[in-house]
């Protein structure tokens, strides 16, 4: 439903979103989403959340940049993965325990987004959705415009059915993992990602 | 940490006072915090919200056993495992079963303020468990063996070089002092335990009856790991955190950050409902026990005085804004809580002897009730405990003392006469030149004032018929600290009354406003003064009553109603109550003063914004506003924050009064004004006498002083 968004709305979230540290990219269609995710992938500089800064040494062979997407459609997911392959980069769709000391960047798809917060509301039950928003160092989150709205409130009818459930894990996440318990010195990355970039869809 | 008695508090008190990285980081907190509060909560009507959830969180408890049934039910049928402990031990016991019942080895933790307060990690650590908290904060205390310091950020009160000194030791390897670096061997260390651990453990914000979910708040994400990597997932939550529905935790959540940190949310909310995915298990399903603890809260419930405790959303604002906690940090302002919520609660969870003298440290500046997520009356309720601790173990000498004499008073005004002659030998000019130490140790920092020669009450015969004509009748309540040590304070209003054409009159029964005896916990004779003052304006028949004292009316106003009750007073309490105005309010409003009725000269003064007039009373706009006519207001730093007094709290910290006083004197000499004023005859006492020490650099006046000298 593109053009239902109220300007007002789409500005708060722009202007919140960047309080919280959050980049924000707006593309035409999913297609787009897609060689978003590309490109940054290509752009990540591995191993920035490590104490030493550097990558680690691989044992063997060139380390290959990785790609995480559990969450994504098997014909979306197909369509990235040819994509990264063609980089040469691991790509993930499952088995993210494997790979707890960290990927490049994950790509996923949000329900909803609440204006007022920058919050992006994510439904990850499998284990894998959830680990892939933490585990990675930069976290895309697509968010079709029209599932953006002004308040937490208008969320709640989503949220009342997703928790109505037999089972369920719901996140909202408003920005990068941080902490200010040194010092009360702002620093991001202290569990789970060191960016986050919202693509948001017209479509 | 409490203290066994109140001297090893004292100490204790001295050496957080003698820290200059804990006074440097929390006064720069404190100065912060405050400013980005207010821009978060600039777009948001936050009285409406704060009124919201208090009667959201008080429907919540008045039907908790309902509640607590539909939870069990919903979550039961998802798979979920729900205890209720009554005790802290028993809540430990049902986890550690759990854990051997599960053949766990090692636990991780997410943030919970709960787990804390049953000491949770001894019993388990006791039972050969290895246990490691992952919010960073709590990871570096659990490191150094401590105590959280501030509910949201445990570890405060740590310089960024301790923390490096125990990385090193965790690490056996040397480790920088930049933060970020620090920040990542954190991240590095403690992904390795979620990798390997068992069991996490974690708190709830929210308890979701209608659907058996809980809600959970983090920033760093800790949350979500802990939750999701170990096969097994027990939440400790205290049975307070049960709510209706999802809409009562989202509107719980516009103000929780906000006040915690000032932020708009925090980074991660996760709702968790029945057993959820997880791949280290046979079936692919999460272990997953809620554990409620009970501790005391179903009692709490029950107190007609205190159970509004149970709103509170653990937000630590009560700190944040405490110029208390701002001097002594975390390890002396409460046990496991902290802050006005920390005494508190040690009250209630971890028995009254830990709490006896941490509960005498609130100086009753209303700050914290100012800005509590679910307007909980904090100071109220420490004044009720200490009422309660004196009920139990007998009040000390002195309190007890000056609760006979106050609820006596001819007995009160005897002594005084009597006192006015024995200063003699103390006295010089209008100070008090040395007090013997039996009456005040350590009391330095200020001069303190004589009685005067002759009490506004012996002055009131030669004045009254001044002011006995008008169209409005003013009654005045003269307090304690005007009507015998400043009556000249009065002298000038009554100036000023008169210039504005109204008729004053001043009842000679009145006596004490009883806030003094209040404050320490004499509910008896603080009942007796107000019974009597309410019937002596009754007689008096006024349009209004006056009070130079923002502490008298704020007390009268808040705490007559439910000090007369059952006396048969209740509609003359109430017209009591309603006619009470303070002096700025009274010029401003009833009586229209304005630029035309002074001389300007320019006068700069700046001014002390009294606790009990900008913030129990909510006057702020009316006393600057006169300030401005008669002069030129300079504004200075932090007008707002309580200048130390505090009645006898002065008297029972100095350690502490003197530095608040010191601070606020500091920010004025700096701000080039040369008269200071303020509304209230307690902080004119504790400014001047400041002032008087620091060799006068400011005047130190009275509103009314200030306005009577530069009236036409």
């Amino acid at each position: 439903m593109p053009g239902n968004l109220d300007p007002a709305t789409l500005d708060l979230f722009l202007a919140k979103a960047k309080a919280a540290t959050i980049e924000v990219v707006a593309v035409e269609n999913i297609h787009n989403a897609v060689d978003y995710a590309i490109e940054a992938t290509k752009r990540a500089e591995f191993g920035k959340l490590l104490p030493t800064g550097g990558p680690p040494k691989p044992a063997t062979g060139e380390r290959r940049k990785t790609l995480a997407a559990p969450a994504l459609s098997q014909e979306l997911y197909d369509e990235l993965a040819k994509k990264g392959e063609a980089e040469n980069f691991e790509m993930i769709r499952s088995g993210l325990r494997e790979y707890l000391a960290g990927v490049d960047v994950s790509l996923t798809i949000a329900s909803m987004g609440i204006a007022e917060t920058a919050t992006l509301i994510i439904e990850n039950e499998r284990e894998d959705d959830r680990l892939a928003t933490m585990i990675c160092e930069t976290s895309l989150i697509v968010l079709p415009k029209s599932k953006l709205f002004k308040t937490s409130y208008e969320t709640e009818a989503f949220l009342n059915e997703a928790l109505g459930r037999e089972h369920n894990y719901t996140s909202f996440i408003s920005g990068p993992s941080r902490t200010a318990d040194i010092e009360r010195v702002l620093t991001l990355g202290v569990h789970g990602p060191l960016a986050m970039h919202v693509i948001l869809l017209e479509e | 940490m409490a203290a066994e008695t109140m001297k090893s508090y004292h100490s204790q008190i001295q050496e957080a006072l003698d820290d200059s990285f804990l006074r440097q980081t929390l006064d720069k907190f404190a100065v912060q915090y405050k400013a980005n509060r207010t821009a978060i909560f600039a777009d948001m009507n936050e009285r409406e919200l704060i009124a919201e959830i208090a009667a959201g969180k008080d429907e919540s408890m008045g039907r908790l056993e309902e509640l607590y049934a539909q939870f069990c039910e919903q979550a039961q049928k998802k798979g979920v495992i729900v205890h209720r402990a009554k005790t802290a031990a028993d809540a430990n016991e049902i986890i550690c079963q759990i854990a051997k019942d599960n053949d766990v080895k090692k636990i991780i933790k997410s943030k919970s303020m709960t787990a804390e307060e049953i000491h949770l990690n001894h019993s388990l650590e006791a039972e050969g468990l290895q246990v490691i908290e992952t919010d960073l904060g709590e990871w570096i205390i659990q490191l150094r063996h401590e105590g959280p310091t501030h509910m949201v950020m445990p570890a405060i009160h740590l310089s960024r070089y301790q923390v490096a000194e125990e990385f090193a030791k965790a690490t056996s390897q040397e480790q920088d002092s930049d933060i970020g670096k620090l920040v990542k061997v954190a991240r590095q260390e403690l992904r390795a335990h979620f990798s390997t651990a068992d069991m996490g453990i974690s708190g709830a914000n929210f308890a979701i009856a209608a659907n058996g979910s809980i809600g959970i708040c983090t920033n760093e994400g800790n949350g979500r790991l802990t939750t999701t990597l170990p096969r097994v997932h027990v939440v400790v939550a205290g049975i307070d955190k049960l709510c209706p529905s999802i809409h009562d935790a989202l509107r719980i959540i516009q103000v929780l950050p906000r006040n915690a940190t000032a932020q708009a949310i925090t980074t991660y909310v996760s709702w968790i409902t029945g057993s959820t995915n997880c791949e280290m298990t046979e079936d692919k399903k999460k272990v997953y026990h809620v554990v409620f603890v009970d501790n005391g809260r179903t009692d709490l419930l029950k107190d007609p005085k205190c159970g509004e405790v149970l709103r509170c959303v653990r937000c630590g604002a009560c700190a944040n804004v405490c110029p208390v906690y701002r001097l002594v940090g975390g390890h002396k302002m409460g046990y496991v809580y902290i802050g006005a919520v920390g005494l508190i609660l040690t009250y209630f969870f971890h028995g009254h002897d830990r709490a006896k003298n941490l509960v005498q440290n609130c100086i009753g500046c209303q700050a914290c009730k100012d800005v509590c997520a679910a307007g909980i009356d904090l100071p109220g309720i420490i004044l009720e405990i200490r009422a309660r601790l004196n009920e139990e173990q007998g009040a000390p000498l002195s309190s007890s003392l000056l609760g006979t004499v106050l609820a006596n008073r001819s007995l009160f005004h005897t002594l005084l006469k009597f006192g006015k002659f024995a200063q003699l030998p103390v006295k010089s000019g209008q100070y008090v030149r040395h007090l013997p130490s039996i009456f005040a140790g350590n009391q330095d920092f200020r001069a303190l004032p004589t009685i005067a020669s002759k009490s506004f009450r012996q002055r009131w015969p030669q004045l009254a018929p001044e002011v006995s004509q008008g169209s409005v009748k003013i009654g005045i309540f003269s307090g304690c600290a005007q009507d015998f040590v400043y009556p000249e304070q009065l002298e000038a209003a009554v100036k000023i009354l008169k210039a504005k054409g109204a008729k004053v009159v001043f009842p000679m029964e009145q006596s004490c406003c009883g806030l003094p005896v209040e404050m320490m916990g004499e509910r008896k004779a603080a009942k007796k003064t107000a019974v009597s003052n309410v019937k002596a304006f009754h007689e008096a028949d006024v349009d209004h009553i006056v009070t130079l004292c923002a502490s008298c009316a704020s007390h009268m106003k808040e705490h007559y109603p439910e000090l007369t009750a059952g006396e048969g007073l209740e509609s003359q309490t109430k017209a009591f109550v309603d006619k009470i105005i303070d002096f700025s309010s009274l010029l401003k409003n009833v009586l229209n003063v304005g630029s035309a009725d002074f001389n300007n000269n320019g006068d700069k003064v700046a001014y002390h914004s009294s606790c009990h007039l900008c913030r129990s009373l909510g006057v702020t706009k009316e006393p600057r506003e006169l300030l401005g006519e008669a002069g030129e207001y300079v504004v200075s730093p932090e007008e707002d924050v309580c200048c130390g007094f505090g009645g006898t709290y002065s008297m029972k910290f100095p350690e502490i009064s003197g530095e608040l006083l010191a601070h606020k004197l500091q920010g004025v000499e700096e701000s080039g004004a040369e008269t200071l004023v303020t509304d209230c005859p307690g902080c004119v006492m504790q400014l001047r006498g400041g002032e008087e020490k620091r060799g006068r650099k400011v005047k130190v006046e009275h509103m009314s002083e200030f306005l009577a000298r530069n009236l036409k």
